[in-house]
């Protein structure tokens, strides 16, 4: 016997293998049953490999994902999903060549799930990924250039550091991220001591080329581009240090506090050392005391408070909550 | 215009805050923090009137006024309606920054955030319609969220209702970490959608009160 095939079923082949997107139909027991040369390509697993295949056992690390349940809600409920790359990232194990898949450098993806229809059969689904890579790309660039643009006005005028409405921006931004991965956040308040006495016995240019040269030297001993130094108030100064712990973060402290010292600046009414020193306070938001940014805040101030009334030139930490 | 009964009322409320309350577990889990969401009220009135609500709430919500991003969703089966979910221009932002957990905000919704807005709309209204889908033991199918932004009446109007269509319009209040954010869910409904949505409820409610 033989059958004349439709020709167009042909061109339709075609052209589902010349689109530049990834295009998988899952019938209703979730198995493939169209994979296009994008996913062979991009996914690196052949169409004979794919076809018949459960979607599952090809990706199983997408069980229980949200791809799995916007599959679910297509082939159940008749819903479509779409699955953006800003809350997603790359959901699928995609590739744009064989280099990139050793690095695991997964392209961008924008994906759409949608029921399909099929005679006869039940409900299957379709899987439509696009690369968006390269919007990616161009989005990241454009904030960065926001960024520098803004951090002039981020700025403080006098040192050049961080200005405090930086620092409240910057706490929030570390925060939310120390709540959802579960990392310590420690933050250190850095005041000088004595520096009223400073600024009435030497006058406030001199206090000023105090206050810069303090904050130049304490920023600089910043590694991490995530830790940050701003300046808090008048001669306070604060230290956001995201993924340190307590330990960490008072190894820290006294290395400050040992680098202030070093300065040398002379200062005459500045207790015994006779030098610019100062007092710092330890605190840090663990996931044993999850605290929110006031409470975290105010026991850095307390820890400082303590710092001061026992004697100065010291750290002192405070456990929030 | 609609008179709902209290029973009716509250039954529909009821559904809407089990719908929405799946969302924002859907949504919880996609940005790791807790989102929470319930639906106070809602409120049958005419296209025109919806526009115009919306229109002088929002504005006075925003700080720009007039600009509302919508994003809909077309379902047809047991009943055929446009749902859109709306918010204030500018309160969009910041509910896309809190999910995405970007701080470095522009002027408007970028490309990749604009496809971040639609997959909530998409989470949010698939979980409305779906939550009603099952109480009414009814099958709707749905298109693909698009997105809009202009103003109140440029949105209800996108899928060229007439102005005399009903709204069912729910408030949704939205909270993530200490932000809150008071957005709309719009279902528009021509009379007969309206009608066969009214059928539904009442079947429903019948076999609530059945099996009590």
């Amino acid at each position: 016997m033989t059958t004349v095939r439709d020709p167009s079923l042909d061109l339709l082949h075609s052209v589902l293998n010349a689109v530049t997107l990834g295009a998988v139909v899952l019938d209703h027991d979730r198995r493939v049953v169209l994979w296009n040369d994008w996913m062979s390509e991009h996914a690196q697993i052949p169409q004979q490999q794919a076809l018949g295949a459960d979607f599952l056992a090809l990706f199983p690390a997408l069980r229980g994902s949200r791809v799995d349940a916007a599959i679910d809600q297509a082939l159940r409920h008749h819903f479509p999903s779409l699955l953006s790359q800003s809350l997603n990232k790359a959901p699928f194990p995609l590739y744009a060549n064989a280099a990139a898949a050793r690095l695991d450098d997964r392209l961008q993806q924008a994906v759409a799930v949608t029921p399909v229809d099929v005679a006869n059969a039940p409900r299957h689904c379709l899987i439509q990924i696009n690369d968006v890579s390269i919007a990616v790309g161009r989005e990241k660039l454009l904030r960065e250039q926001t960024l520098v643009l803004r951090s002039q006005t981020f700025a403080d005028g006098l040192t050049g550091i961080a200005n405090r409405r930086h620092f409240d921006v910057a706490i929030e931004r570390e925060h939310r991220r120390a709540r959802r991965h579960g990392t310590p956040l420690s933050l250190l308040m850095i005041d000088i001591d004595h520096f009223k006495a400073y600024n009435d016995h030497h006058g406030h240019q001199k206090g000023d080329q105090c206050l810069i040269q303090v904050a130049a030297a304490l920023s600089g001993m910043l590694r991490r581009s995530a830790d940050l130094m701003a300046r808090y108030g008048g001669e306070e100064f604060a230290m956001i240090l995201p993924d340190t712990d307590t330990a960490q973060a008072t190894q820290m402290a006294e290395a400050i506090r040992a680098r202030a010292e070093a300065l040398a600046i002379a200062h005459a009414h500045g207790g015994n050392s006779g030098v610019v020193t100062v007092s710092i306070g330890v605190a840090t938001r663990s996931v044993a005391s999850a605290v929110n940014i006031d409470t975290l805040i105010g026991a850095a101030d307390r820890a400082l408070y303590r710092a001061k009334k026992n004697g100065r030139n010291r750290v002192e930490v405070q456990t929030p909550g | 215009m609609v008179e709902l009964s209290e029973l009716e009322n509250d039954a529909l409320i009821e559904i809407f805050n089990i719908g929405v309350g799946q969302a924002a577990a859907s949504m919880s889990a996609l940005v790791s923090e807790e989102v929470r969401m319930s639906v106070p009220s809602i409120s049958f009135i005419s296209r025109a009137d919806a526009a115009r609500l919306l229109g002088s709430r929002l504005a006075a919500e925003a700080e720009a006024p007039d600009r509302i991003c919508g994003v809909s969703q077309h379902y047809e089966g047991a009943f055929d309606t446009d749902a859109i979910l709306m918010f204030p221009e500018d309160k969009s932002l910041e509910l896309v920054r809190l999910m995405v957990g970007e701080t470095v905000s522009l002027q408007e919704l970028t490309d990749m955030e604009q496809e971040a807005m639609c997959e909530i709309g998409n989470i949010i209204l698939n979980a409305c319609i779906g939550t009603l889908a099952n109480v009414f033991e009814q099958e709707l199918r749905g298109s693909l969220p698009e997105y809009h932004v202009g103003t109140s009446d440029e949105i209800l109007g996108v899928s060229g209702s007439e102005p005399d269509s009903v709204v069912l319009m729910l408030h949704i209040d939205f909270a993530l970490d200490k932000h809150q954010i008071l957005g709309y869910v719009a279902f528009v409904l021509d009379i007969s959608a309206l009608h066969d949505l009214k059928e539904q409820i009442n079947r429903y409610i019948a076999r609530a009160m059945g099996q009590a």
